[in-house]
């Protein structure tokens, strides 16, 4: 379970346009395990993060090559169904995004618009959510209210249990906690370190302490370039490319 | 910010060579002093071991603000590590000498028994050891340490031939027996210090290379 790849991608490319922003890329991401990409700004580590569900699909002058298998699938084949895909590998954004709902209907949209429409059943989907996501004990009174009235951590663990809703296997979490005080960041790690055990995280983070704490691998990106990836331990104790320790040790980036 | 944590950790590093040179001369000296019967350079031993005290704290603090205002990592994070260990087996280091030093002036009354060659001997080797720990940490170039696992366990052999050797002189003669105790207590402290080195010589590896090795 814990070594086996759930994600691979065999030789990835992708251009916007002229720009050739993903050169080469091959990765093994390990079923629940944490995943960070790091990486300087422009260095593709978002765009790789967003090749796996298919995210890039909405950019026009896209070019991609190469191969992407989840599980037994290739996401990039004919035929294959886009939504259940995000839907078996969600995502979270750098800002929290909530929909102008109630707390509710945030978490319940997913749901209802993949078929669930019996009350019970998704007051049961709710709580459960919003218990995985650490948030249940906080808003357990105030379910009708506006989610916008949440502060900035409470708001992005309410889009972590939105994604938790549809059941995914795969958590994407683009800078999770930028936008957050380090209190919220804090509450946010410690639900990765819970989430790990029910389902595979791969976050990118600019913050490289943070991706030292909650992954369990990393991945160092450089010009469009996986550099190096490995254990995340070995990846800030001892760096195999210079390049990576010259980027860990603030050298340059 | 990197620019001023870098010229900070340079710095630090430079100190701690200084300082393990300071404690390596206090173990020389109060070695020769021994020889030589010299209180007054044994005087002058004692009187380094609040300096190298005083570099510890220093050291160790700046070190840990390293830390806690940085948060290093790789080749960084594992100098740091090195010079709080350097740090803490060099002021052991320069603690011996100050303890073989303060012998000398309760050994000047005491019947003498034998030449203190092997213990000279065995410093000269201590002292090559420190040397090659220093060398080594410096240029971080892994050959002066290569061979401690050998020369260590010569430190080791004379340590062993010198306590039994003492232990006949005092069969024999029992008004040796407090000088005798002493020269083992030298013999025993020089045989500490090459432990040090060695420790030293591991921390210098792990820095270097990032792994683990051990001296045996």
């Amino acid at each position: 379970m814990s070594d086996t790849p759930i994600i691979s991608g065999h030789n990835l490319n992708l251009w916007y346009n002229d720009t050739h922003a993903l050169q080469s890329i091959s990765i093994a991401i390990r079923e629940k395990r944490v995943t960070a990409l790091i990486g300087p700004s422009g260095c593709g580590k978002s765009t790789l993060l967003r090749c796996f569900n298919r995210l890039n699909d909405l950019i026009d002058h896209v070019k991609i090559t190469g191969e992407i298998t989840f599980g037994d699938m290739n996401i990039h084949a004919p035929g294959t169904d886009v939504v259940h895909l995000r839907k078996r590998i969600g995502m979270v954004f750098q800002k929290p995004n909530p929909f102008p709902k109630s707390i509710y209907d945030n978490i319940a949209y997913g749901p209802r618009v993949h078929g669930t429409k019996e009350k019970k059943e998704l007051d049961r989907i709710v709580e459960k959510s919003l218990r995985d996501a650490a948030l249940w004990e906080e808003v357990r009174d105030r379910l009708a209210d506006s989610a916008l009235g949440l502060s900035g951590g409470q708001q992005q663990r309410l889009c972590i249990a939105r994604t938790l809703a549809v059941g995914p296997e795969v958590i994407l979490m683009d800078e999770p906690c930028s936008a957050l005080d380090p209190i919220a960041t804090a509450k946010i790690e410690n639900l990765i370190e819970i989430l790990k055990k029910n389902y595979t995280v791969i976050i990118v983070t600019h913050n490289m302490q943070q991706a030292a704490r909650v992954s369990d691998y990393t991945g160092f990106m450089y010009l469009g370039k996986l550099v190096e990836f490995g254990e995340t331990r070995q990846i800030f104790e001892h760096p195999s490319e210079t390049l990576t320790e010259n980027y860990i040790t603030g050298r340059f980036g | 910010m990197t620019e001023k944590f870098h010229a900070e950790l340079n710095s630090l590093k430079d100190e701690t060579i200084g300082m393990a040179q300071c404690a390596r001369e206090m173990l020389d000296d109060s070695v020769k002093a021994l020889v030589a019967q010299d209180c007054v350079l044994a005087q002058s031993v004692v009187a380094k071991k609040k300096r190298i005290r005083d570099q510890t704290i220093n050291l160790e603090e700046r070190a840990y603000m390293l830390i806690a205002l940085n948060q290093p990592m790789a080749k960084d994070m594992r100098v740091i590590a090195c010079i709080l260990k350097m740090i803490t087996a060099a002021e052991r280091i320069g603690r011996y000498g100050k303890d073989i030093a303060n012998m000398i002036e309760r050994l000047k009354d005491e019947p003498d028994f034998a030449e203190p060659l092997p213990v000279l001997h065995m410093a000269e080797l201590v002292t090559a050891m420190i040397d090659d720990a220093i060398t080594a940490f410096k240029s971080e170039n892994l050959d002066p340490i290569r061979e401690f696992s050998p020369r260590d366990d010569t430190v080791d052999t004379l340590w062993h031939s010198i306590f039994r050797e003492t232990l006949t002189f005092m069969m024999e003669n029992p008004t040796t027996i407090t000088r005798s105790t002493y020269f083992i207590m030298v013999a025993r402290y020089l045989e500490r210090s090459g432990d040090h080195a060695c420790k030293m010589a591991e921390n210098i590896y792990y820095m270097i290379t990032g792994e683990r090795m051990e001296i045996k």
